[in-house]
């Protein structure tokens, strides 16, 4: 009997002390992925907000602004002179809540920008935000750890991801997985270059995935007018504006300068000219905003390094007619 | 035995496939540690590679 009860015994003990032996490995491994999270572009740019508490202009925004906004070039544009000039806060791949969060953790940190400008290209404005926990990754990972009861207010999760997300929230391992799978995927991506002809690609990533971001036709692009036409302000956006304000900043929204392509195909549109434009200057002159059209600002087609950005000589140029463009206007000189 | 062959056997009894290890093959399955290191290591593989099935349009580098 006793026999039988140490070979039972056996496989219990193994079995407890191997899930114990997982464990301490896998809290290992949550150590490590904080370790390789310490400088993803969320925390250096909450880094630089600590660093630049005298900023006079906030910009926000996803990858447009963020290769688009030439902290230096707007400065001179704008003539600040030798007194602390502009912090470029933009996140690539980021949507209105992450950029809320962003200018929230600004301001927190004492940050009093006289000028707060938001970038943006087609229906970010408007487009609702549903997301699952597959989307919060990246730099939205943030949504994970920067304020996260009070960003849940402004996207949707299943209740099912709603579980998920409470649970994942509280590891680094799930909360900064990105970090480990952007490697893996610069890996697969190297591999895949072997012996093929070079893919164009710039510090944001691989050029034909941008074109991917850009609607398929112009009939398209003009039936989402339409309906975008009936949309409000996505609740984040909408905040953005109201707590900028709040903190003594003139908000303006700019559509930011895109291809002579884009701008002919889908800009030039009167059902985005005259109607979603006209929609969308309506709704955030009502909440004390601004809008600049600068969509044509760039016309020439070498100022892009793929389907939506900026090359750098076009950013210092866009940055500093932005600059210009924002000290000339009244309305800079009416707060603070 | 070739290499392939051992490497075979090898991971046969390391999935339960034999009963007993080829020669030479140090580890022993009643060992607690080789449990912990076998299902950590696949954790680790499929934490690793899960990402493929995301939406990686693009990444900040």
């Amino acid at each position: 009997m006793s026999s039988k009860v140490g070979i039972l015994d056996a496989p219990k003990r193994i079995f407890i002390l191997a899930l114990a032996g997982i464990v301490l490995m896998l809290a290992a491994l949550d150590r490590e992925v904080a370790r390789l999270s310490r400088n993803t572009i969320p925390r250096w740019t909450m880094g630089r907000v600590r660093q630049s508490r005298g900023a006079q202009a906030i910009a926000l925004g996803n990858s447009l602004i963020g290769v688009g906004f030439n902290e230096p070039s707007f400065d001179a544009g704008m003539g600040v002179g030798k007194l602390p000039g502009s912090i470029n806060l933009a996140m690539g791949g980021s949507s209105g809540v992450e950029q809320l969060l962003m200018l929230r953790y600004a301001l927190e940190q004492g940050l009093r920008p006289r000028t707060v400008i938001f970038g943006f290209f087609d229906f970010t404005l408007t487009h609702p935000l549903e997301y699952s926990t597959r989307d919060l990754i990246g730099n939205r990972a943030m949504l994970y750890y920067m304020e996260p009861e009070y960003a849940r207010r402004y996207y949707h999760l299943s209740p099912h991801d709603r579980a998920e997300f409470e649970i994942m929230r509280h590891f680094e391992l799930f909360e900064d997985r990105g970090t480990v799978w952007e490697r893996v995927e610069l890996f697969r991506r190297a591999l895949a270059q072997q012996g093929m002809p070079p893919e164009k690609s710039n510090s944001m990533g691989r050029s034909v995935d941008f074109a991917m971001l850009e609607y398929p036709s112009a009939s398209e692009f003009i039936a989402e007018c339409g309906r975008a036409r009936r949309n409000p302000l996505i609740p984040s956006i909408r905040e953005i504006a109201l707590q900028a304000e709040a903190a003594g900043a003139n908000v303006y929204f700019v559509e930011m300068p895109m291809p002579p392509d884009h701008v002919h195909l889908f800009y030039d549109q009167p059902q985005w000219s005259a109607g979603y434009r006209a929609h969308l200057r309506e709704m955030l002159g009502g909440i004390g905003a601004q809008y600049v059209d600068a969509s044509h600002w760039m016309p020439d087609e070498n100022s892009f390094e793929d389907p939506l950005h900026l090359t750098y000589a076009g950013a210092q140029e866009f940055s500093r007619h932005l600059g210009e463009y924002l000290r000339r206007l009244p309305s800079g000189e009416t707060k603070n | 035995m070739t290499i392939l062959d051992w490497l075979k056997h090898a991971f046969d009894y390391m999935g339960g496939a034999q009963d007993d290890p080829p020669p030479g093959f140090g580890i022993r399955v009643e060992h607690w540690w080789f449990w912990a290191i076998w299902w950590a290591a696949l954790a680790l593989a499929i934490y690793v590679f899960s990402g493929q099935s995301s939406k990686f349009i693009y990444i900040d580098f």
